[in-house]
């Protein structure tokens, strides 16, 4: 078996976590079984199919976390197409809009690009690289971020109301950014959305929403890996992977939905720069 | 904008939009090798199905219809209210 079922319930753990935390889940992915010496290569393709059925753990929790706003969301995207325009007080149909426009660049980018940058980017020495430099972009949304204004409306109202078209089509372009291993795709997010004004409660959440189609729609596309041959060998320690990346998702998205109410990227970002910069010296001087 | 930029932008889209769909059923059914040689993808010889290449096509046309859809719907006062165009 490529991938026992430890390593399988490790690796989900982590990707559940590392996922939605702003700290790079394929960098992790990477940069772990270097670390603790499992033959875990980024690029075996079971290891790719594993990949997928933990990313589909995690957009399905996504999906069922938010599932009442994504509900209102699509009724706001049909009620926009029915009347062939956005309500000036449709909010709903706004961020639905918003995230549409956020998605298609990155999964253009995603589409056309993942194959090349996996393969360019693929060794544990530049995901340490990237995950450092993950903590720079962190730093740097925080110090360049506007201060939003706080307003009583709601959660969805406020980010509709803050983010606009180009804000929008901008971040989720940035999104894309997160397929060189060590770049973090919330972390890039989240970071857009407090350059454009949102709070770190409203960055997170428009982060989230943002995440779940890009990663159901990445790993949809590549479950006939999973089914087909590639999968033989990998499906048991994929599901047991994929159970524990819902876990951890599911405790990660509460845990940072209320962490952003009060805190920052800060803490994220010391973690990256001492992690990257630790893990790029050890794999140097290997 | 103007009503007949609008409407030429419209009917600008509409097309693009068609033809990114129709690119798109051409990128999934053909293989590389039968593709025209004027579309990124060709390569002589090979049987792969650019898929990817299809999805994306199929994406950016479904997005040029739904930017055709509303650009040519009633126009939106500050009220709310519409008026047709």
């Amino acid at each position: 078996m490529p991938i026992s079922y430890f390593q399988a319930a490790m690796l989900g753990l982590l990707q559940g976590v590392s996922e939605l935390f702003p700290v790079s889940s394929l960098g992790h992915s990477v940069i772990l079984p270097q670390l603790v010496g499992w033959d875990i290569h980024q690029n075996d393709k079971f290891f790719i199919t594993f990949l997928v059925a933990t990313h589909l753990a995690t957009a399905i929790v996504l999906l069922f976390f938010f599932w009442r706003d994504w509900v209102r969301i699509v009724k706001g995207l049909g009620r926009s197409l029915r009347d062939r325009g956005i309500g000036l007080d449709d909010t709903d149909a706004k961020l639905g809009w918003l995230l549409v426009v956020g998605t298609i660049p990155a999964g253009l980018l995603g589409l056309l690009l993942e194959h090349k940058l996996r393969s360019v980017f693929a060794s544990a020495q530049s995901a340490s690289i990237f995950l450092f430099v993950n903590g720079l972009l962190l730093y740097g949304a925080e110090l360049l971020r506007r201060r939003a204004p706080q307003a009583s409306e709601d959660d969805d109202a406020r980010i509709a109301k803050t983010v606009g078209w180009r804000d929008a089509t901008l971040v989720g372009t940035a999104q894309a950014l997160a397929l060189v291993p060590g770049i973090s795709r919330s972390g890039v997010t989240m970071g857009g959305g407090l350059l454009v004004g949102l709070s770190h409660k409203d960055a997170a959440r428009f982060a989230f929403l943002l995440a779940t189609p890009i990663i159901g729609a990445a790993a949809v596309l590549k479950l006939p890996e999973l089914a087909g041959p590639d999968g033989r060998g990998v499906r048991g320690p994929a599901l047991v992977g994929a159970l524990c990346a819902s876990v951890t998702a599911y405790l990660s998205v509460r845990f940072l939905m209320r962490f952003f109410e009060t805190q920052t990227l800060v803490p994220f970002a010391v973690y990256c720069l001492a992690a990257g910069a630790a893990c790029a010296i050890y794999f140097a001087l290997q | 904008m103007s009503l007949d930029r609008k409407r030429l932008l419209s009917a600008a889209a509409i097309v693009v939009g068609v033809l990114l769909i129709v690119l798109a059923i051409v990128y999934w059914v053909e293989p590389a090798k039968s593709l025209p040689s004027f579309i990124p993808g060709h390569e002589a010889g090979s049987n792969h199905h650019h898929v990817k290449h299809g999805i994306a096509a199929f994406l950016v046309g479904l997005a040029c219809l739904v930017f055709a859809w509303f650009n040519s719907g009633p126009e939106r006062t500050r009220t709310g209210t519409t008026t047709s165009s």
